[in-house]
């Protein structure tokens, strides 16, 4: 028995669940649902439906590289039985799975925090540029005060003066 | 200074219209790629009834067979079942005749057939191989992949000939 990857979502399509599709190259397309085979009948790109793992990984919203992600390979060569071997496999599975998870949680986190720091900085960098679509600069320039504060700390006498100049 | 204020108002305008023209051809993509999935969708898959024809996939001398009598089940024949036909196209020296009544086993279908774990297998097209009335095939090989379910059915020949076995 084998848990195959669904090829739409590649989520796990465990024995007995969903339909598979055999090309006539003899490849096959196995889909966990009736959701992934009717997107695929559909013609769409999994990579470009936000909810499956293909557009996930591709566009860094999940974690792509991981050693954790070797274990599970496709090995098409039968491993001999040994009761040690699997009972210790049983036991890796378990801590390998908690090691990912807390990785991918992290990940996710690091993700998080980054984006909400470039948000902040776009918003204030708009607000600086177009600022004078909402006030005319004359204005601006008058009463000083309608600007981010922020700003008015960072800029030195001497620059302000000068722009006045200018 | 009018310069610099100049280029700043054409960068906000050009981003607002980016952003306008972005949404817009968003919106046109899809309701184009809607309009196509309504004309694409597919027909409902059936048995494989009197006056199916069939592609035959041995090199047995004919091309397209016609269903004329499923010999097992009331509807019709599915994947992996005999069916009786009569040759509508053939080689011109090949083995089997135009016109003549052949026997032949499904060993393609595009409608799905359920799978002895419970999941479901279904092909790209409907396509036959010829037999004899012991079941023996006709052709010395077999074209495109078959499903494991012929060896089920007896026609282990089938599967040893087959390139493919899905």
């Amino acid at each position: 028995m084998r848990i195959e990857k669904c090829w739409f979502c590649s989520s796990a399509v465990y024995p007995g669940h969903g339909i598979q599709f055999v090309r006539n190259d003899a490849k096959i397309f196995r889909f966990c649902r009736s959701k992934c085979h009717k997107n695929f009948k559909m013609k769409r790109n999994p990579r470009k439906v936000k909810w499956t793992k293909a557009y996930r990984r591709l566009h860094g919203k999940d974690m792509t590289q991981d050693s954790t992600f070797e274990f599970e390979r496709r090995r098409n060569r039968p491993e001999r039985y040994d009761r040690n071997v699997t009972e210790n496999t049983l036991k890796a599975i378990k801590t390998i799975d908690k090691v990912r998870s807390r990785r991918e949680s992290k990940h996710i986190e690091r993700r998080k925090k980054g984006k909400k720091g470039q948000q902040m900085r776009e918003a204030v960098k708009e607000l600086e540029q177009s600022i004078s679509l909402v006030k005319a600069p004359a204005i601006l320039r008058e009463d000083p005060s309608l600007t981010l504060p922020k700003i008015m700390v960072k800029v030195s006498q001497a620059q302000e003066s000068q722009r006045m100049e200018e | 200074m009018a310069a610099g204020l100049a280029s700043k108002w054409s960068r906000v305008g050009r981003s607002l219209l980016g952003g306008l023209g972005n949404n817009l051809s968003n919106l046109l993509t899809t309701s184009h790629e809607m309009a196509c999935n309504n004309s694409l969708s597919q027909q409902q898959r059936t048995f494989i009834q009197m006056r199916t024809v069939l592609k035959v996939v041995d090199n047995s001398g004919a091309k397209k067979v016609m269903c004329i009598q499923a010999l097992k089940g009331k509807k019709g024949a599915r994947l992996g079942d005999t069916i009786v036909a009569s040759v509508k196209e053939a080689h011109p020296n090949g083995k089997v005749k135009k016109g003549k009544v052949v026997y032949g086993v499904v060993v393609r279908a595009a409608m799905q057939r359920g799978r002895c774990d419970g999941s479901e297998v279904k092909f790209d097209d409907n396509a036959v191989v010829l037999v004899d009335k012991q079941g023996q095939p006709i052709g010395t090989r077999v074209f495109g992949p078959v499903p494991h379910e012929l060896r089920k059915k007896k026609h282990v020949k089938i599967l040893t000939l087959a390139g493919h076995i899905a």
